[in-house]
C-alpha cells in the first residue's frame, strides 16, 4: 500500500516535470538541427524517457479510423477527465468492494489526453486484431474458471461490473478444488499458495511490450559502440533490464525461454530496431505467451523525442499481427528521476499477508467463528474507479 | 569409462569448436565486418563494456577461511568445531553444498575491523545464515557483493553514464559520471558517482540502506556504509577492481578489498536472466500454502527430514559397474 501510494505521487510530481519539458523542446527544435549522434557516430537514443499523456491502446469505436484527435475532442475529453479527479466514487457502504475500490482518480493520475485516438496504429481502426478460435476458447476457460470462483459471493450477489458473465450461487464452486486452465498470471479469488496470484503481486511484473500503465513507465537507455541497455523502471518500483545482443548473432536456443524474451537489435539508417523471441510460457499479454513475437523500431525524433514502434505478432492468439505507436519524452538527466533499484520482493508483505490471511479465514470457518472463505471476495479491485471517457 | 570416453569427446568437440571460432573471428574482423567491435578506449578513457565476473572465493567469506562441509553445519560426533558435519537443510547437496576454501580478498592484515559488539552481529549472522543471508531471499545484493556472486554481469559504458547489469534478481546500478541529484531515500545498491582518476574509474558510493551484506559468512554494514570503488584496467579481458569501504558505525577504521574481474570471452556470452523471486517463493511463503508441499511446517518453522530413495542401480558400490 505505501508503495502504490508513493508511487503514484512520483508520477504526479514528473507529470507536473513533464510541462516544462516540452516548452523547452519546442524552443530548441525551431533553433538549431541538435546533436542526435553518439561521440561515435551512431543514433543517440541515451536518456530517461516517459510519457506525457494519455493514449489507450485500443481505439474506442465511436472514432472509427480517425487517428487524431481534433483539437475541440482534446479539449472536451481533458475536461471531462479533469472533472474525475478527486470524486471518488463509492461502491455501495460497508461492502467488500467498498474497501477493494479505495483507489480513485487520484491513485491512477491521469495525464492529459494525448494527441492520437489510439496506441495501435495498425489494423487502421485501431482495435486489437480478433482473437484466433483457440485464443477465444483459452479466453473463456480463464474467464469462466475466475467467475466460479467469485459465485459465493457479494460480487456476484450484487451483480457488480466484476461478476459481468457470471451468476450468483450461493455454493461454493467445486473448482475451488481444480488448477486454473493454464499457468495463473492473473489475480483470482483463491489464495491456496503463491501461483493463484498475479505476476505483479509476486513482484514477476509483466514485461515486454511495456506501454505503461497508471503508475507511469519509465526507461533509461545508456549506449556503448555496439551495445545498449534498457532499464525500465514500472508499477511501483518493478525495474527490470534489457542488454540487447547487437553484433548479428542468432537468438536462443528455443529451450531457453525468459520473462523479458530474447532481444536482437540492429540499426537500420536511425532506428534500432529489436527483434524479440523466446519468452517463457509463464508471462502473458493479452493471451499471448511463449510465441509471441516482437519488432520494435525506436527512432529519436527530436533532442526530447523517442518514438517506439512495435509490432507485436502472434498468429496463435491474433489472426494478423498488428502495431502499436508510442511518444516519450525526454527527463532530466540531471533530476535523475529514475533509480535502477527494483526493489519489489525486499518488501512484499502483501503476498505472504494474502496468504496467511486466506489461512486465518479458513481456521475460522472451521471453529464456526467466520463466514465460508468462499463468500469472501479477495480478488476485485479498482471498481470504484470512474471510468476514463478517453476508453 | 563410459564417463571418461564421453569426456575426451566432450575436449575434441570444445577445441575443434574454439580453434574454429577463433579462425573465423580473426576472418572477419580483419576484413573489417565484424558489426559490432568494442573499441579499446571511449573519449579518452579505457572502455569496461563486456560482460565480466569474479572467479573466487569472497562471496562465501571475504577473509581467509579453509574449505567447510557446508554453510550452515551442526555437531558431529566430536565436539570439536573442526569435525563439524552439514546441517539438515543441505545436506542432501553432498560436495555441491560444501565451502570452497579461499586466501581471501581482504587487504593488509586480512582481517575486518569490526567493533566489538558488531563483530558479535558477524557471527550471530554466521550462525542463523539461512534466516539472516538476503542472498538466499533473493533480496538486491548491494555493492560490493554484486561484483563478486557467482554470476556474470554487464557494463555498458557511455560517455556521461555507466550502466552494470547484474544476472543476479535482475539488479542493476548506474553510474553518474555527470551531475545529478541523489535518491530521495536510502537505496539497496547505492547511489553511485563516477569519475576517472587518469585511467583508473573511481566511483563513490553513498546513500545505502543497512540490509546487504558482504558474503555468505555474515559480513555486514550500517547505512553509514560508504565505498570508494577503483576500476582499473590489468590487461583487455582483466579489471583490477578495489575497495575502500568505511563504516563507522560498524568497523574502527577503513578496511579494503582487492580482486581481478574477469571478461566472459565466450563469443556467444550474453547476461540470461535470473529471477529468483520465483525461485524463493517455496522458501520464503510454503507454510501459508494452504496444502504445504514440504509436509513439517509449524507456524513459520521448517523441520527438514531427509528422504533420499536411491533408485536401483544407482548405490554408489553400483555406479562403478
Amino acid at each position: 500500500m505505501f508503495y502504490r501510494f508513493s508511487g503514484s505521487m512520483i508520477t504526479v510530481a514528473i507529470a507536473a516535470a513533464v510541462g516544462a519539458v516540452i516548452s523547452v523542446s519546442i524552443t530548441r527544435t525551431s533553433a538549431q538541427a541538435p546533436a542526435l549522434k553518439t561521440p561515435w557516430g551512431e543514433p543517440d537514443l541515451q536518456g530517461i524517457w516517459t510519457y506525457d499523456s494519455d493514449t489507450p491502446l485500443q481505439r474506442s469505436p465511436k472514432y472509427g479510423n480517425q487517428e487524431v484527435f481534433t483539437a475541440e475532442q482534446r479539449e472536451r475529453l481533458d475536461r471531462e477527465r479533469a472533472a474525475l479527479l478527486r470524486r471518488d466514487r463509492r461502491v455501495e457502504r460497508g461492502t467488500e468492494l467498498d474497501v477493494a475500490g479505495a483507489y480513485n482518480a487520484v491513485f491512477t493520475s491521469q495525464k492529459r489526453t494525448g494527441a492520437r485516438t489510439s496506441l495501435i496504429v495498425d489494423p487502421p481502426n485501431g482495435r486489437l486484431p480478433p482473437l484466433t478460435p483457440e485464443a477465444q476458447k483459452m479466453a473463456a476457460a480463464e474467464r469462466e474458471f475466475r467467475l466460479a470462483l467469485l459465485q459465493a459471493t457479494e460480487t456476484c450477489k450484487n451483480k457488480s461490473v466484476a461478476c459481468n458473465g457470471g451468476k450468483y450461487d450461493p455454493a461454493p464452486s467445486p473448482r475451488f478444488a481444480e488448477l486454473p486452465p493454464r499457468y495463473n498470471t492473473g489475480r483470482m479469488n483463491r489464495h491456496d499458495g503463491p501461483e493463484d496470484h498475479s505476476l505483479p503481486d509476486r513482484c514477476l511484473t509483466l514485461g515486454l511490450p511495456e506501454f505503461g500503465a497508471a503508475t507511469g513507465s519509465f526507461r533509461r537507455i545508456v549506449q556503448t559502440p555496439g551495445g545498449i541497455s534498457i532499464f525500465y523502471d514500472v508499477g511501483q518500483g518493478q525495474g527490470w533490464q534489457r542488454n540487447i545482443v547487437m553484433d548479428g548473432r542468432p537468438h536462443l536456443p528455443a529451450s531457453i525461454r525468459q520473462w523479458y524474451g530474447d532481444s536482437r537489435g540492429h540499426w537500420e539508417r536511425n532506428t534500432l530496431v529489436i527483434d524479440v523471441t523466446n519468452f517463457s510460457p509463464k508471462t502473458d499479454y493479452q493471451g499471448s505467451r511463449e510465441n509471441l513475437h516482437l519488432v520494435e523500431r525506436w527512432t529519436r525524433t527530436g533532442p526530447t523525442a523517442l518514438e517506439y514502434v512495435v509490432t507485436i505478432e502472434d498468429l496463435t492468439v491474433w489472426t494478423q499481427s498488428w502495431t502499436a505507436k508510442q511518444d516519450f519524452i525526454k527527463l532530466s538527466d540531471q533530476e535523475n528521476r529514475l533509480y535502477t533499484e527494483p526493489r519489489c520482493i525486499e518488501g512484499n508483505y502483501g503476498l505472504p499477508g494474502l496468504l496467511r490471511g486466506a489461512r486465518l479465514e479458513e481456521l475460522a470457518f472451521a471453529q464456526g467463528r467466520g463466514p465460508h472463505p468462499a463468500t469472501r471476495d479477495g480478488a476485485t479491485d479498482f471498481v470504484g474507479v470512474e471510468d476514463d471517457p478517453l476508453q | 569409462m563410459l564417463d571418461r570416453r564421453s569426456g575426451s569427446m566432450i575436449t575434441v568437440a570444445i577445441a575443434a569448436a574454439a580453434l574454429g571460432a577463433a579462425i573465423t573471428a580473426s576472418i572477419t574482423q580483419t576484413s573489417g565486418q565484424a558489426p559490432a567491435a568494442r573499441p579499446a578506449s571511449i573519449g579518452g578513457k579505457p572502455n569496461f563494456s563486456g560482460i565480466w565476473q569474479a572467479n573466487n572465493e569472497a562471496n562465501w567469506d571475504l577473509q581467509a577461511h579453509a574449505a567447510l562441509p557446508a554453510a550452515v553445519t551442526q555437531p558431529g560426533i566430536y565436539s570439536y568445531d573442526y569435525a563439524r558435519v552439514p546441517a539438515a537443510p543441505v545436506l542432501a547437496l553432498g560436495a555441491a553444498g560444501a565451502v570452497p576454501g579461499s586466501l581471501g580478498v581482504v587487504q593488509g592484515d586480512g582481517q575486518i575491523p569490526y567493533k566489538p559488539e558488531a563483530l558479535l552481529i558477524r557471527k550471530a549472522n554466521a550462525e542463523h545464515w539461512i534466516d539472516r543471508d538476503p542472498e538466499l531471499k533473493c533480496y538486491l545484493p548491494g555493492i560490493p557483493r554484486a561484483m563478486y556472486m557467482p554470476y556474470p554481469f554487464q557494463i555498458t559504458q557511455s560517455t556521461n553514464k555507466i550502466h552494470f547489469a547484474y544476472e543476479f534478481s535482475n539488479t542493476a546500478r548506474t553510474i553518474h559520471l555527470d551531475k545529478v541529484a541523489g535518491p530521495p531515500d536510502d537505496t539497496w545498491m547505492g547511489h553511485s558517482v563516477g569519475r576517472w582518476d587518469g585511467d583508473t574509474l573511481v566511483v563513490d558510493v553513498t546513500n545505502f540502506n543497512d540490509r546487504t551484506w558482504f558474503d555468505r559468512a555474515g559480513n555486514f554494514h550500517s547505512d553509514a556504509l560508504h565505498l570508494v570503488e577503483r576500476f582499473s584496467s590489468m590487461s583487455p579481458d582483466i579489471i583490477q577492481y578495489d575497495v575502500t569501504i568505511e563504516d563507522p558505525k560498524v568497523f574502527t577504521r577503513p578496511w579494503r578489498i582487492a580482486m581481478p574481474l574477469y571478461r566472459r570471452v565466450e563469443p556467444n556470452m550474453q547476461l540470461l536472466e535470473f529471477r529468483c523471486n520465483e525461485f524463493v517463493e517455496e522458501f520464503m511463503y510454503g507454510n501459508l500454502r494452504k496444502q504445504p508441499l514440504v509436509k513439517h511446517w509449524e507456524g513459520d518453522t521448517m523441520t527438514i527430514d531427509i528422504t533420499r530413495k536411491v533408485p536401483p542401480g544407482d548405490s554408489f558400490y553400483q555406479w562403478y559397474r
